[in-house]
C-alpha cells in the first residue's frame, strides 16, 4: 500500500525557491574544467505524482552535474510493471516495513530476485549474509552481519539512498496519555478524554478492508482491528514486544516456542480465551482455503511456521521450519480470534459482526465510511507493561475515514475529530500554533530512495551510481519541501530498527565528487 | 399497447447488447493496464513466496486464458453473480448495494441545488437581458463552471465549518442521529420515520457536498436556460400571448418556460451522469462513502470483479437516463417521438 501525501501550496513554493536557486548556482560554477569529451549521460527519473515535485528537484541537481535528466510521472502499478521488466532507468520509490527489522526491508528488497527488488541489484555476498541472517537465532551474529551488509549496500549503492519521514499526528488538547506510534498503530485503550466520553479518529485512509483479522494485509485496517482484537504480544509506541494475551513464553531451542497464556481473557461474548482459540487463529491463515473457501493474504507474514500445537488450556507451542529470530515481531501482527464463535456462525457472519478479545467491541460501521467501536467492560486490561492496566477510560471511540489531509485538520480544528493521522508538514506547523491542538511526530517506518536499474547501462556501472548518490542534496529537498521533519539514510536500514549501525553516514553532498566519478566512467561533465 | 409504449419496451431492448458490449470492454481494458492486482493485495511485507501468490491468483482466476476468464465470468453474471471483489475480501454486489444510496442521494440533491439555482438565474437573466441582473448572474455561473470541486470543497468547509461553524466538515450523519434503515437514503427514511432530528443533521451534512457538486450544473443549466429562454421570448406566440394581455407571469412560465425547458432537459439528462459518476473528488473531500471514491479506488488496486460490475452500474444508470429524458420531451413536446 502507498503513503498518500498531501502537498500545500508553502512546499511548492519552497521547492520553486529551491529550484531558482539551484539554477543560478548551475550557471555559477563554469569553472570547473570540462573533462575530455565523452558521451552524455541521458536518464529518465520516473515518479508517481505523489513525489513528481520532488523528481523534479532531483533531476536538476543531476543536471548540474552534466546528466540529461527528464521527469516522467506515471501511475504506480504502471510503472512497476515498467520497471519489473527492467525497462526503466531510475525510479522513485518507497517501501515500509512492520517487523522493526530489516527482514521485511532490506531481504525483500535487495536480495537477489526478491519480490520488491526493483533496481534488480544482485550480490551475491549480500545474499548469503542475508540468508545467514534469517538461519541464526543469536541476536550478536544477526548484528554483526547487517552492519557489514550495510556497508556494502552503501558501497555498492544500487539507490540514491534517500530518507524516512517522520509520521506526525496531532490531537484535541482533551485527548489524555495519548503518543504517536512508530507502526502508525493507535491504541486507544490508553487514551482518556477530559471531556466527554466518546473518542473520534481521523484515519488516513478511504477505507478499511476487512474486520477480520485473517484477511488485511495493509496497516489502516491493523490500526482499527487492533482495537477490537488482542494478540499473544503486543509492541510499545517506541517499537518494543511485550506480552498481551501471552503470559510470557520461552524458546526452548531455536525453532521453538512456547507461550503461556493468561487465564484472564475473555472474548466480547463472554468465552475464556485458551489455547484451542491461538491455535485456530493460526491455523486459519496457514490453511489454503481456510476462510469462506478463501485463503488468508498474512501467511508469509508468519515467516518459516510450520505447525501449531496446543500443549494444555493455557499453553501453545510454536514449531518453525528453521530460527526466526524475529518471530515474536511477527506475532504483534495476528490478533486471536474466538474458534467456536467462528465455527458456529461461519466467516463472512464473523467478519459482519467480529468478536475479539480487545479492549472494545464492534458496535457498527461500514468500512469505507466510519467504524464505531464501544468499550467492553469485561476486558482483562490489556498487556502489564503499557499502563493503564484497565478497561478503556473512553466508552465509545468511532474511527471516521477521511482521506483528504485538509479536511482532516479543519475537522480537528472545528472539533469534529479528538485524533488524526498523518498531518502535512505545512499543516502541522499552522496546528502547532493552535493551543487547543497538540501535535507528535515519531520516527516513520517507510524508506524513501531512487532506485536505479542495476542490470543495464548507465547504472550497471558501481561509479555512476555512487556519482548519482554525490550528485543529490537531500537536505535541501527534505528542508524544502517536508519541512525538515524526516532523516537522511545512509542505506537500506532505518534507524530505529534492528541492526541499524548509526556510525555509517550517508553520502555527502559532493557534486565535484560525482563529476569526478561521472568523467571517470567516460560521461561528460559539466 | 401504444406507440410510445413499444418504443419503450424497444429501447430497453436495445440496451442489452450495449451492455453486454459494456461488460465486455471493460473486461478487456481493465486486463490491459498493467498492474497486478495479487501483487498489489500483497502489499510490501516480506516473505511473500511465489506459491502463495500463484494459489491466490488461481482464486480470482487469473492464471486462465482470458477467453476462459471472460467466460467464466459472463457465466457467472447472466446467474447474478458479480463475482468477489479482490481486494475487500467480499462479494461486489455487497459492497456496490452498499454504496450506491449515498451517491444516489448526493447526487439528487445536488441536482435539486442545480435547478433551484440555475433555472430562476437563467429566467432572471433571460428577461433582462444585459442589465446588471443578467451579467451578475452569468459571471457567477461563469465562476461554477470553472471553479474546480477541491477548492471549492475545501474553502467551503474553511468558511462554513470552520469559521462559521455552521456546517459539519464531512460524513454522512452524526454518529447516533441515523434514522432507521428503509432505502437507503438518510433524508428519505427520516421523511418516511418523520423523524426530523435525523433530516435536520441530514441536510446539513448534505449541504456542503451538494452545493460543490452541484454548483457547476447550477451554472450550465443557467446558460442553457437563459439562451433558450432569449429565443422562446422573441417568438410570435409569446409576442401575441403579451399583445392578448395575458399577464407577464404567466406568459413567462406557461408560454415561454416550457419551451424553453427542452434543451434545459437534455442537458440536465446529461449532467446527471456527472453528477453520478464524477463524484469522486467530492466524494473523497467530504469523506462521502459513496461509489466514485469505491471505483477509483478499485481501478488502481486493478480490482478487475469490482471495477466491472461498477462500470456496469454506471452504464445501465445511463442507459435509463438517457430513456427517461427522451420520454420526458415527448411530454415537453408532443410533437416528437422517441
Amino acid at each position: 500500500m502507498r503513503a498518500q501525501r498531501g502537498f500545500g501550496i508553502l512546499p511548492c513554493l519552497a521547492a520553486l525557491v529551491v529550484l531558482a536557486v539551484l539554477l543560478v548556482s548551475v550557471g555559477a560554477v563554469t569553472e570547473y574544467p570540462a573533462q575530455a569529451a565523452g558521451k552524455t549521460l541521458s536518464i529518465i527519473v520516473d515518479s508517481v505524482s505523489d513525489r513528481a515535485d520532488e523528481a523534479e528537484i532531483i533531476a536538476t541537481y543531476l543536471r548540474a552535474v552534466g546528466v540529461e535528466a527528464e521527469v516522467r510521472v506515471w501511475e504506480w502499478n504502471a510503472l512497476k510493471e515498467r520497471l519489473l521488466a527492467g525497462e526503466r532507468q531510475m525510479y522513485l520509490t518507497d517501501w515500509g516495513s512492520a517487523y522493526f527489522d530489516p527482514f521485511d526491508l532490506v531481504i525483500p528488497k535487495l536480495s537477489t530476485g526478491d519480490r520488491g527488488n526493483y533496481s534488480g541489484y544482485s550480490n551475491r555476498e549480500l545474499d548469503e549474509l542475508l540468508k545467514q541472517v534469517q538461519m541464526t537465532a543469536d541476536q550478536n551474529e544477526r548484528k554483526k552481519a547487517y552492519f557489514e551488509a550495510q556497508r556494502i549496500i552503501f558501497q555498492d549503492a544500487p539507490w540514491i539512498f534517500g530518507y524516512a519521514l517522520k509520521e506526525t499526528e496531532a490531537a484535541r488538547a482533551e485527548v489524555t496519555n495519548w503518543q504517536p506510534s512508530m507502526d502508525s498503530r493507535m491504541n486507544l485503550h490508553d487514551v482518556g478524554l477530559t471531556r466527554g466520553d466518546t473518542i473520534v479518529v481521523g484515519m488516513k485512509a478511504d477505507k478499511i478492508i476487512t474486520l477480520d483479522p485473517a484477511m488485511y494485509r495493509d496497516r489502516s485496517t491493523e490500526t482499527v482491528l487492533r482495537n477490537m482484537f488482542d494478540g499473544l504480544v503486543t509492541r510499545t509506541w517506541d517499537g518494543k514486544v511485550v506480552p498481551e494475551i501471552a503470559e510470557s513464553w520461552t524458546v526452548p531451542s531455536d525453532n521453538v516456542y512456547v507461550f503461556k497464556i493468561r487465564k484472564d481473557v475473555k472474548f466480547h461474548n463472554g468465552e475464556t480465551l485458551d489455547a484451542d482459540d491461538v491455535v485456530f487463529t493460526f491455523e486459519r491463515i496457514l490453511e489454503e482455503g481456510a476462510i469462506a473457501g478463501q485463503s488468508s493474504p498474512r501467511k508469509g507474514l508468519l515467516g518459516p511456521l510450520d505447525s501449531v500445537e496446543k500443549i494444555d488450556q493455557y499453553t501453545v507451542k510454536f514449531t518453525l521450519a528453521n530460527p526466526f529470530p524475529i518471530f515474536p515481531q511477527a506475532l504483534v501482527h495476528f490478533q486471536i480470534v474466538p474458534k467456536d464463535y467462528i465455527k458456529k456462525v461461519g466467516d463472512n457472519e464473523f467478519a459482519a459482526k467480529p468478536i475479539g478479545a480487545g479492549p472494545f467491541k464492534f458496535k457498527e460501521g461500514r468500512l469505507d465510511d466510519q467504524i464505531v467501536i464501544e468499550r467492553f467492560d469485561g476486558y482483562y486490561g490489556g498487556s502489564q507493561e503499557i499502563p493503564p492496566v484497565s478497561v478503556a477510560p473512553v466508552k465509545r471511540a468511532i474511527f471516521r475515514m477521511m482521506p483528504e489531509a485538509t479536511v482532516r485538520v479543519a475537522a480537528l480544528k472545528a472539533g469534529e475529530v479528538h485524533i488524526i493521522q498523518q498531518v502535512p508538514p505545512d499543516l502541522a506547523r499552522t496546528l502547532s500554533a493552535d493551543k487547543n491542538i497538540q501535535v507528535k511526530s515519531v520516527d516513520g517506518t517507510r524508506v524513501y530512495c531512487v532506485e536505479m536499474n542495476c542490470k543495464k547501462p548507465p547504472f550497471d556501472d558501481v561509479r555512476v551510481r555512487q556519482a548519482m548518490n554525490y550528485a543529490v542534496d537531500w537536505n535541501a529537498i527534505l528542508t524544502s519541501i517536508y519541512g525538515g521533519n524526516g532523516v537522511r539514510l545512509a542505506s537500506a536500514f532505518l534507524p530505529g530498527g534492528f541492526g541499524f549501525d548509526p556510525d555509517l553516514k550517508p553520502y555527502p553532498y559532493n557534486p565535484d565528487k560525482a563529476k569526478a566519478l561521472l568523467g571517470e566512467a567516460g560521461y561528460f561533465v559539466k | 399497447m401504444t406507440r410510445t409504449q413499444v418504443q419503450v419496451i424497444e429501447r430497453i431492448l436495445a440496451a442489452v447488447p450495449i451492455m453486454l458490449g459494456v461488460v465486455i470492454f471493460t473486461f478487456l481494458f481493465m486486463r490491459m493496464i498493467p498492474g497486478d492486482p495479487v501483487d498489489i493485495m500483497m502489499g510490501e511485507a516480506g516473505g511473500v513466496t511465489l506459491e502463495e501468490m500463484d494459489f491466490l491468483r488461481a482464486q480470482f482466476d487469473l492464471d486462465k486464458p482470458l477467453p476462459v476468464q471472460l467466460a467464466r465470468y459472463l457465466g457467472r453474471l447472466v446467474q447474478g453473480d458479480m463475482g468477489y471483489s479482490i481486494q475487500r475480501a467480499r462479494p461486489v454486489k455487497e459492497v456496490i448495494l452498499e454504496a450506491v444510496p449515498a451517491t444516489i442521494e448526493l447526487a439528487l440533491f445536488s441536482l435539486l441545488f442545480a435547478l433551484i439555482v440555475g433555472i430562476p438565474l437563467g429566467i432572471a437573466s433571460a428577461r433582462r437581458q444585459n442589465s446588471l441582473v443578467d451579467r451578475v448572474g452569468m459571471t457567477v455561473s461563469f465562476l461554477g463552471i470553472s471553479m474546480p470541486a477541491f477548492w471549492l470543497g475545501i474553502i467551503g468547509i474553511i468558511v462554513f465549518s470552520l469559521r462559521l461553524g455552521w456546517l459539519p466538515t464531512s460524513g454522512r450523519i452524526t454518529y447516533g442521529m441515523e434514522p432507521a434503515a428503509i432505502t437507503g437514503l438518510l433524508t428519505l427514511d427520516a421523511v418516511i420515520t418523520g423523524d426530523t432530528q435525523a433530516l435536520k443533521d441530514a441536510l446539513r451534512h448534505l449541504a456542503l457536498p451538494a452545493i460543490t457538486l452541484g454548483a457547476g450544473v447550477a451554472a450550465v443549466v443557467a446558460r442553457v436556460t437563459r439562451s433558450s429562454m432569449l429565443e422562446a421570448l422573441k417568438t410570435d406566440y409569446v409576442l401575441f400571448a403579451k399583445a392578448k394581455g395575458v399577464p407577464e407571469m404567466v406568459v413567462v412560465v406557461r408560454h415561454a418556460l416550457r419551451n424553453a425547458l427542452i434543451p434545459t432537459v437534455t442537458v440536465v439528462g446529461l449532467q446527471i451522469g456527472t453528477l453520478l459518476g464524477g463524484n469522486m473528488i467530492v466524494e473523497t473531500i467530504f469523506g462521502w462513502p459513496g461509489l466514485g471514491r469505491i471505483v477509483v479506488d478499485a481501478i488502481f488496486s486493478r480490482d478487475y470483479p469490482l471495477v466491472q460490475a461498477a462500470v456496469m452500474v454506471y452504464a445501465l444508470t445511463f442507459v435509463v437516463i438517457n430513456l427517461a429524458t427522451d420520454i420526458l420531451y415527448t411530454y415537453l413536446n408532443p410533437k416528437m417521438t422517441l
